[in-house]
């Protein structure tokens, strides 16, 4: 059985969700020819909201806490192994082993790049022109992690590459005309 | 009131017509998606920001011009020049959208997320001028509609406070009642006011830097004002929806509606909540401080109890055993609120930020909106249409209305569910085109799903062609009963 992923986890609570709802408008169009004295009916309801906003509260709490561990972008920080630095850049990705310190539009790199797996990477990405989104795609499509790349800002993100292979870069922030077709890659060794 | 019967008449009918072609603008995007047709990438692109800049300038006026009709004729009288003037105001806004989007080739997105709109070189340079100004004197037109119906409430109900229901904390008794409609219209459009301010200041920075290219500013404060006005905006046009709905639906369920101290507690706090939602869409910009990540999500997630208690409960409440004669404007208001139930359930999922991280910006966000802004605020739009149309006629209660309906909500939900299956197989949002993607099972998953859509949309315009000619239908009807006396 295939194992699930966080995109197929929250898919199914969220049609979930929807199928309750529609759940709940059946049950409200059917039962609506019944006809009861109506101050009971909305007594009985408005008797449940308190009961009903607790329960709420204590589950978004408890849901909160559990989701709030699963925080991406504050792990690890300052101990990567390895330090690759990106450039977006209307259309292309421009990326370097180590830390660089020149201006984004003075960085000279490559479109495709190699590091080791296992390894905490830390990328550093910024833009020279508009904001991208770095975004980075298995060879099975799954989208695994992103981050926004801002002119005259350096976002960092981590990763760890679990499985050796070619990784694919998109870009997700819609960044003028040839934006579909901005892509890069990352082999994984 | 035959003054406001003309203008709402008017301007229901130029929304129809706008809000059907711009449908058809998203038609055609998903037609190029979809490898049926090949669409250049500047047209699909102008496409696209002439849809989601038409349909968010289109929505919010027609939602407001309801809301005008609706307390004008019901709760106190406004000053229909001013009802005339963002009228018209709409009308040129909307042709110098189209001239600089469809003619000079616009085309950064309806965000105009900076510093896009000054980066492409593809789009002729005047095209920018024209959409920024247009986008201005709108703004200045919804400021002044909106600032002359909320003081015109304060003056009716005894101050701004009244309006916002504070006088039920105070006291058991009020003096005057105020509607629920009155107090949700209020939640509504103060934030759309703080929205119009904030964007103003975006669109006036915009212009100046168009006047003058060697004018820069930071792209993350321009973020941050970007997605507050944008998010709040929409927002605010669903809210003006579910204010109607309290007004319309209990003359159907013949359930009252009333404001209360509990009713009070909670729309007070969504007040607070419209305006801190949008932070969701910067947990993408890790140089944010971390403290607005947690808070955003923290915040994300409780806005949602207030919505669900208060309206939704209340929304059950009104049809529980309510013995109702079911025709298509309490199905449209029961459904639109669905709409919003679902939209508003994946969007707190979503708020999640490990979610977040993989549901970012592919076609979940499109989802999202469109779950809210199709099936949630179409379905009150058409609610009001069927009401103010169909009144005399009770042309509502006829098959052909529920056909239309049904075929709506078929192709409708049809249409937005292939948008979240897109999401959760993380195909990327705003691409004209999959070719680019050098994946071909996501390659392949885009283009079926897209075509899937393409048939959904043709669904849900057959749907909505039915309805119009229900709707078309009752207004000559109700015409020659009123010429023949």
């Amino acid at each position: 059985m295939a194992k699930l992923i966080l995109q197929d986890v929250a898919g199914i609570i969220i049609l979930a969700g929807g199928l309750l709802v529609v759940a709940v408008v059946i049950f409200l169009i059917i039962t609506s020819n019944k006809g009861q004295d109506h101050s009971s009916d909305k007594n009985k309801f408005f008797g449940t909201k308190d009961r009903y906003f607790w329960a709420s509260v204590l589950v978004v709490v408890c849901i909160l806490f559990l989701s709030m561990s699963l925080l991406p972008n504050r792990r690890n920080r300052d101990k990567a192994d390895e330090v690759v630095t990106v450039v977006g850049v209307q259309w292309d990705w421009l990326m370097a082993v180590g830390q660089s310190n020149q201006k984004p539009d003075e960085f000279i790199g490559k479109n495709e790049i190699s590091v080791p797996v296992n390894k905490t990477i830390k990328f550093i990405v910024t833009s020279s022109d508009v904001t991208h989104s770095f975004a980075i795609y298995n060879k099975s499509g799954v989208l695994l992690t992103q981050i926004q790349a801002m002119p005259q800002y350096k976002n960092e993100l981590e990763y760890i590459f679990t499985e050796k292979g070619k990784y694919t870069i998109l870009c997700l922030e819609y960044c003028g005309l040839a934006h579909p077709f901005m892509a890069g890659t990352i082999h994984v060794n | 009131m035959k003054k406001e019967r003309l203008l709402i008449t008017a301007w229901s009918i130029s929304f129809v017509v706008l809000f059907i072609l711009l449908i058809f603008l998203g038609f055609l995007m998903r037609i190029g998606q979809a490898e049926m047709k090949k669409l250049l990438l500047a047209d699909f692109y102008s496409l696209m920001t002439l849809h989601g800049l038409g349909m968010t300038a289109v929505m919010f006026s027609f939602a407001f011009a309801i809301l005008w009709y609706l307390i004008s004729t019901r709760f106190v009288s406004l000053n229909i020049r001013i009802g005339y003037l963002v009228y018209f105001t709409l009308l040129i806004a909307t042709s110098g959208l189209t001239i600089g989007i469809l003619i000079g080739k616009f085309g950064p997105g309806w965000f105009l997320l900076y510093p896009l709109p000054f980066k492409s070189g593809t789009w002729l340079s005047w095209s920018a001028g024209v959409t920024i100004i247009s986008l201005i004197v709108l703004g200045l037109a919804w400021l002044i509609g909106i600032l002359h119906l909320l003081y015109r409430l304060a003056k009716e109900f005894g101050g701004f406070r009244n309006l916002l229901g504070w006088q039920y904390l105070r006291k058991k008794e009020v003096e005057k009642e105020l509607p629920p409609m009155v107090a949700v219209a209020t939640i509504s459009l103060v934030p759309a006011l703080l929205a119009f301010i904030v964007g103003a200041v975006m669109l006036v920075m915009y212009l100046l830097q168009f006047i003058d290219p060697e004018m820069k500013f930071d792209p993350l404060l321009l973020q941050n004002i970007t997605l507050f006005f944008a998010h709040t905006f929409v927002s605010v046009t669903l809210f003006c929806g579910v204010a109607w709905v309290h007004e319309l639906l209990p003359e159907f369920t013949r359930r009252k509606w009333k404001t209360s101290k509990v009713f009070v507690y909670f729309w007070n706090a969504t007040f607070l909540l419209i305006l801190i939602a949008w932070l969701q869409n910067l947990y993408m910009d890790f140089i944010e401080p971390g403290a607005r990540e947690f808070s955003g999500q923290i915040l994300n997630f409780l806005s949602a109890i207030p919505a669900t208690i208060i309206t939704m409960y209340g929304v059950i409440v009104q049809f529980y055993h309510s013995k109702i004669k079911w025709n298509v404007i309490p199905l449209m208001f029961l459904f639109g609120v669905a709409g919003w139930a679902i939209a508003g359930f994946a969007a707190t999922v979503e708020s999640t930020i490990s979610v977040y991280k993989v549901l970012h910006n592919t076609m979940f966000v499109p989802a999202h909106l469109h779950t809210n802004m199709l099936m949630g605020v179409t379905l009150f739009f058409l609610g009001f249409l069927f009401y103010f149309f169909c009144e005399k006629t009770k042309g509502y209660r006829g098959r052909i209305a529920k056909v239309g309906f049904w075929f709506f909500i078929a192709g409708g939900y049809g249409f937005v569910l292939m948008f979240y299956f897109e999401g959760f197989s993380s195909i990327p949002r705003r691409y004209a085109r999959y070719t680019g993607i050098g994946i071909k099972s996501m390659h392949d998953t885009a283009v079926q799903l897209s075509q899937l859509s393409v048939f959904f949309v043709i669904f849900l315009f057959t749907g909505l062609l039915i309805m119009c000619f229900s709707l078309i239908s009752a207004f000559l009807k109700t015409e020659r009963n009123r010429i023949s006396g």
